[in-house]
């Protein structure tokens, strides 16, 4: 394989690697805070939903974008309010969002438009070069060259980074994670720093929804998502919960399906769904690898309770 | 429902009298208030699921009674929705046994698929045997394989102390993808436009139930599974072992308990329930392999296992209201023009509220 295959494939990495890196900061944002992220599949689902919907009405890919954040948002208010008020299992609350995404989704789309899916035909967000950085030989094709929704999935990272470790506030978040009765003893909130934490989380699938129907696709199908939710968790956990390890894990994932969409170019005797396996198996490999190593936030799963 | 872990303190000190062990098997063997419970959750998102109806225009009430009508109104109906419950009761009980030891098993979808793929290949390759033997064996094949498939799952949850429910939700996909490759490659049927193995040999079908009906003797099967479930929770050791290890996995250590046999255990049992739910599936209603039969069942067998509450007994009504839901959704989509997508969110506000439910009466919860 010659350089240009190569910058072809790691550009490709990247840019499958965009929407799950949305999912995985907001997934960690939320864990981070104490609770599971299992219904990031269903707000990443509304978010791809909610742009679309709004770009076929609008035709406005910034308001697309905000309509996915707050589909997404509205989705983890479920959740918020479920796990959080009610205490309600975490894990099967998560499960439970994503079916009932996957029903609004396709019944909005449906009994919206009087009884027939609209046909939905989006131009996609085209790549948008940053001036100098995109002429930098090989970095310049893999990073500068990308649509705009990549550039903004890099900075959240950082952010994402910055706020969790060096802002009071960030502090707060992840003592709430680690154990929410000492938080609560130096006066957090930590039922509302949870709700606030999963809410967020959710806007941010919404927003990886988003770049999937307006960015990647073109369009909404239903259940078009199809366990990218799920990849991005196994990228949380194999990132260590830290937003630079979710990075690594989205860019693994995006790296194995950029393989994959490719591996039949090249003639090679396996099949498509033996290579569609690999990121299932590979996360599988990883996590096991990584196993007891991987500390997960100790109070995760666990309700507060004010006692 | 046991999940909560606010829950752990359920473990009681004192030797309860007569009276509250009665009302404590009452409350936790399908009693009255679980079913309470799980009916008022299913009214409220029913109700909610109304007035999406009605913003889309149509009646609710028409609606819903063209969707019972769909599942119940004819024998042919009746059969199609029972046939359709059977793999969630089936899977359930499995789910529920997991749930009881607080072991969240979401992977019934890949082990419902593989166990698909072995009741395949023995009804493809053994057709010397005589009929009762072969649907056995192909069925005994599925459990088998779907016990594989979920003591995997178990093995790297021991082992390497990776969440269950990642392990798990990796296989399905894992799983699913297998039946794709099976019927991509040598049990598919050559020159059929879809991927879907060739059709079996009437030997290999499951027995009709009622003549005339499509139902098949599946539903006894799951009858039969969830008396077993209940015997094994309430009436034996190993049962429990996994109500102490899923009210206090600290007391069942503490009280030398072996935790990881447990989880192995009640894992391979549901992997082998699932297995043999996705034998049946293949058997007694498409008698062949089809791409993508299994989808979506593993989280409905999490959602009939959490409706009932995680008692095996309460899985049957939990897992029939699913299959009379789905039957009749597509009625209610022919008739009424309600896209029959509509039953996901009636799913998922239903767990949405059981959950909510289950959360603030966790405390009162017994072992």
């Amino acid at each position: 394989m010659d350089a240009a295959g190569l910058i072809d494939i790691f550009a490709a990495t990247v840019r499958i690697a965009t929407p799950l890196l949305f999912c995985a900061l907001g997934g960690l944002i939320s864990e981070r805070a104490g609770t599971f992220a299992v219904g990031i599949e269903g707000m990443m689902l509304a978010g791809a939903f909610g742009g679309a919907i709004a770009v076929l009405t609008t035709a406005s890919p910034s308001l697309g974008l905000l309509v996915a954040a707050l589909s997404g948002a509205t989705l983890a208010v479920v959740v918020a309010i479920a796990t959080t008020k009610f205490r309600a299992d975490q894990m099967v609350t998560g499960l439970a969002v994503n079916i009932l995404a996957l029903g609004l989704t396709s019944f909005l789309l449906r009994g919206l438009f009087g009884g027939r899916a609209p046909v939905i035909r989006l131009q996609t967000l085209g790549p948008w070069p940053v001036p100098f950085l995109s002429d930098i030989p090989v970095l310049g094709p893999v990073l500068f060259r990308q649509p705009a929704l990549v550039y903004l999935a890099l900075g959240l990272t950082i952010g994402v980074y910055v706020y969790l470790a060096k802002t009071r506030s960030g502090l707060m978040l992840r003592a709430v994670g680690e154990n929410p009765d000492a938080a609560y003893a130096v006066g957090t909130n930590p039922v509302l720093v949870r709700m606030m934490a999963i809410i967020v989380g959710g806007a941010f699938a919404g927003l990886g929804g988003a770049v999937l129907s307006l960015q990647e696709v073109g369009t909404f199908t239903d259940g078009m998502t199809n366990g990218r939710g799920f990849i991005a968790l196994a990228a949380i956990i194999v990132g260590r919960w830290t937003p630079f390890g979710a990075l690594f894990g989205c860019l693994l994932f995006g790296a194995v399906a950029a393989l994959e969409l490719r591996v039949h170019g090249w003639g090679l005797p396996v099949s498509s769904y033996v290579i569609q396996m690999i990121p299932y198996i590979v996360a599988l490999a990883l996590l096991a690898g990584i196993g007891r190593s991987a500390r997960m936030p100790a109070a995760i799963g666990t309700p507060f309770a004010r006692h | 429902m046991t999940m909560a872990a606010s829950e752990t303190e359920g473990v009681r000190d004192k030797t309860p009298g007569f009276l509250e062990r009665a009302m404590a098997t009452l409350a936790s063997s399908g009693g009255l208030r679980t079913f309470l419970l799980a009916c008022a959750a299913i009214g409220l998102a029913l109700a909610v699921t109304g007035l999406l109806i009605l913003l889309a225009g149509k009646n609710p009430f028409y609606a819903y009674w063209a969707l019972i009508k769909g599942a119940v109104g004819t024998t042919g109906r009746l059969a199609f929705a029972l046939n359709k419950s059977t793999p969630y009761i089936l899977a359930g009980v499995g789910v529920a046994l997991c749930f009881r030891a607080k072991i969240i098993n979401i992977g019934a979808e890949g082990q419902i698929a593989v166990g698909g793929i072995a009741a395949t290949y023995v009804a493809l390759n053994f057709l010397s045997l005589p009929p009762f033997l072969l649907i056995t064996f192909a069925l005994a094949a599925g459990a088998i394989c779907g016990a594989a498939w979920s003591a995997l799952a178990a093995i790297i949850r021991l082992k390497r102390g990776v969440h269950e429910v990642l392990c798990t939700l990796l296989l399905n996909f894992v799983g699913v993808l297998l039946v794709s490759e099976a019927l991509h490659g040598d049990m598919g049927e050559p020159g059929a436009g879809f991927p879907q193995s060739p059709l079996f040999e009437r030997a290999a079908w499951l027995p009709k139930l009622l003549p005339g009906t499509d139902l098949h003797i599946g539903i006894l099967f799951a009858i039969v599974a969830v008396v077993a479930g209940h015997i094994l929770l309430w009436r034996t050791t190993f049962g429990f072992r996994l109500r102490v290890l899923g009210a206090s996995p600290q007391a069942a250590n503490y009280v030398g308990l072996s935790t990881p046999r447990c989880v192995f255990g009640v894992m391979a049992i549901a992997g082998a329930l699932a297995g043999f739910a996705g034998g049946i599936e293949v058997l007694g209603v498409h008698y062949r392999l089809i791409e993508g039969f299994s989808a979506g069942f593993g989280f409905n067998a999490v959602a009939v296992a959490l409706i009932a509450s995680v008692n095996p007994i309460a899985v049957l009504p939990a897992g029939l209201f699913f299959g009379f839901l789905e039957a009749g959704a597509l009625a209610m989509q022919r008739e009424v023009g309600v896209p029959s997508s509509l039953v996901f969110v009636i799913q998922g506000l239903t767990m949405v509220f059981v959950l909510c439910a289950i959360g603030i009466g966790a405390r009162q919860q017994k072992v």
